[in-house]
């Protein structure tokens, strides 16, 4: 079995950092705003690019940038600054879906990646953009059979990229499932004026619908009414097959998602990836794994199109279903390395003994652990309320650009 | 008199303002960004004065439209 690689979302530095720390190959982050998380709040900036890839480069982990937006002519001198910026700083590639994008990448020396996007489903079009690229992702809609067949192929008939070796294939493993063909959705640009395919989507799909007959007035029943709404993909309990498709690179998707999450997700990733390499992958540790990544932001789980074309599996509700949620308690202070001591402030709610919490950053990435001793005001207590200054045993360093959260149970509607 | 006002650094360049307000607003192909034509910079906020309320109209539709909401207009 050959090696893989794992691929982790960064939206900003604290997803980065805690991909870094988790165990992450590669990470995937968008710039500015021709990416397909053009919206979100949180996005780098060109600035930032150096620092990505300094961080990067130390832990020897690949960095890929996002250019995956629909490309208009005004965007053409954007789409320059972006790719050289990215060669500058040592970018190992761009993923991209527009030619023109392909193209200037090309010109100027750089790696290219196809995004999922282009929607690759058969050999012929592996062999067209083959041209271009090294690494392609084939579309979601395909089956591992399909897939498996489609890399037989590459190996067979030698098709190889502009760096001379073999095409590589690369798969989603985890994430939100789009209920149209990825990247070519009007929903929120009809609803909104918010284009999907600018990286503005508004997520009309994850709400409730009723589908009414204008004839008659009738309202058709629907066991679900999420019925756009797919459950999220899951491949960790058959990642065997899925590497046995002979794919080169498992992506994780969620830009937008927090960092605990990438955290959470990269690392039960890792340890399957490593269990399947070292011969000790089984169903207890599965179970294990799906109860950890049930933790945090999930629409329930399904395999995707990947066990055959079964019919899509749609999520119950809006909203997510982990197990469990993180509530902001307060943050960094300072830190005291030599006694590895880290002082919060806390600014909501309370904090006790026994409490599991989150601190997350920007350099910190997530990190979690249980509270076993700590002061409260200097004082030995049990117990620290909104006010007051808390220190604890961190092993780790603690910033005042840090947040502390504490890890609660979320009640989840079935 | 009107004032339009275009939050810029946000802007993720889909163009609708210019379609909806071509008059007032133009795309950079420098940064691919909308530029709100004729105002002037404070600390990222574009500011345009204008006595011609016939703009009012475009104005609000391409704020409307704005995906990412960084346009308002207010007639004083
Ligand atoms: S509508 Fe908004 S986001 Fe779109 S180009 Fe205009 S200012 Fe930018």
């Amino acid at each position: 079995m050959q090696k893989i690689e794992l691929m982790a979302p960064a939206g900003n530095f604290e997803s980065l950092q805690a991909a870094l720390d988790n165990g992450a190959d590669s990470v995937y982050f968008g710039v500015e705003q021709l990416n397909m998380r053009a919206r979100a709040s949180i996005n780098f900036t060109l600035d930032d690019l150096p620092e990505i890839s300094r961080r990067c480069q130390e832990k020897g982990v690949r960095t890929y940038l996002t250019l995956n937006t629909i490309i208009y002519d005004h965007d053409l001198s954007i789409v320059k600054t972006l790719v050289k910026c990215a060669k500058e700083a040592n970018i190992t590639a761009v993923i991209a879906m527009d030619q023109a994008v392909i193209m200037v990448a090309r010109e100027l020396g750089m790696e290219v990646h196809i995004s999922t996007q282009i929607n690759i489903t058969n050999i012929e079009t592996v062999k067209f953009y083959a041209m271009f690229a090294d690494t392609m992702v084939m579309s979601r809609e395909l089956s591992l059979r399909q897939v498996k067949k489609i890399s037989e192929q590459i190996e067979k008939e030698q098709i190889k990229g502009p760096s001379g070796k073999l095409v590589e294939i690369e798969i989603f493993g985890h994430g939100a499932l789009c209920m149209a063909v990825s990247g070519k959705c009007y929903m929120s640009l009809h609803s909104h004026n918010s284009s999907a395919n600018r990286g503005a989507c508004k997520q009309n799909c994850r709400k409730k619908y009723t589908v009414v007959d204008q004839e008659t007035g009738f309202e058709m029943e629907l066991d679900n009414e999420y019925i756009m709404s797919p459950k999220d993909l899951c491949t960790i309990d058959f990642l065997e097959e899925v590497i046995d498709a002979g794919i080169t690179v498992l992506k994780i998707e969620g830009r937008g998602r927090a960092p605990e999450y990438v955290a959470n997700v990269i690392k039960c990733y890792r340890e399957a990836i490593d269990s399947i390499e070292n011969g000790t992958y089984s169903k207890e540790k599965v179970i294990g794994w799906m109860q950890e990544l049930e933790k945090v932001y999930n629409r329930g789980f399904w395999s995707g199109y990947y066990l055959g074309q079964k019919l899509g599996e749609w999520s119950k509700g809006s909203g997510s279903h982990a197990t469990q949620k993180k509530v902001y308690i307060g943050k960094g202070v300072h830190y005291f390395p030599k006694a590895s001591i880290g002082e919060f402030k806390i600014e909501a709610y309370d904090l006790s003994l026994g409490d599991t919490i989150l601190i997350t950053g920007p350099t910190t990435g997530a990190k979690e652990m249980t509270v076993d001793t700590m002061l409260v005001n200097d004082e030995q207590l049990e117990k620290g309320i909104k006010g007051d200054s808390v220190t604890i045993p961190i092993p780790f360093r603690v910033r005042p650009s840090d947040k502390l959260y504490k890890i609660v149970e979320n009640k989840v509607e079935a | 008199m009107v004032v339009v006002t275009l939050q810029r650094n946000k802007c993720i360049g889909c163009n609708y303002c210019v379609e909806l307000a071509p008059e007032q607003f133009q795309m950079s192909k420098k940064d691919g960004k909308s530029v709100l034509l004729r105002s002037q910079e404070k600390k990222g906020f574009f500011t345009l004065k204008s006595p011609d309320e016939a703009i009012l109209d475009p104005c609000d539709q391409a704020a409307k439209a704005c995906p990412v909401k960084i346009i308002s207009v207010k007639s004083v």
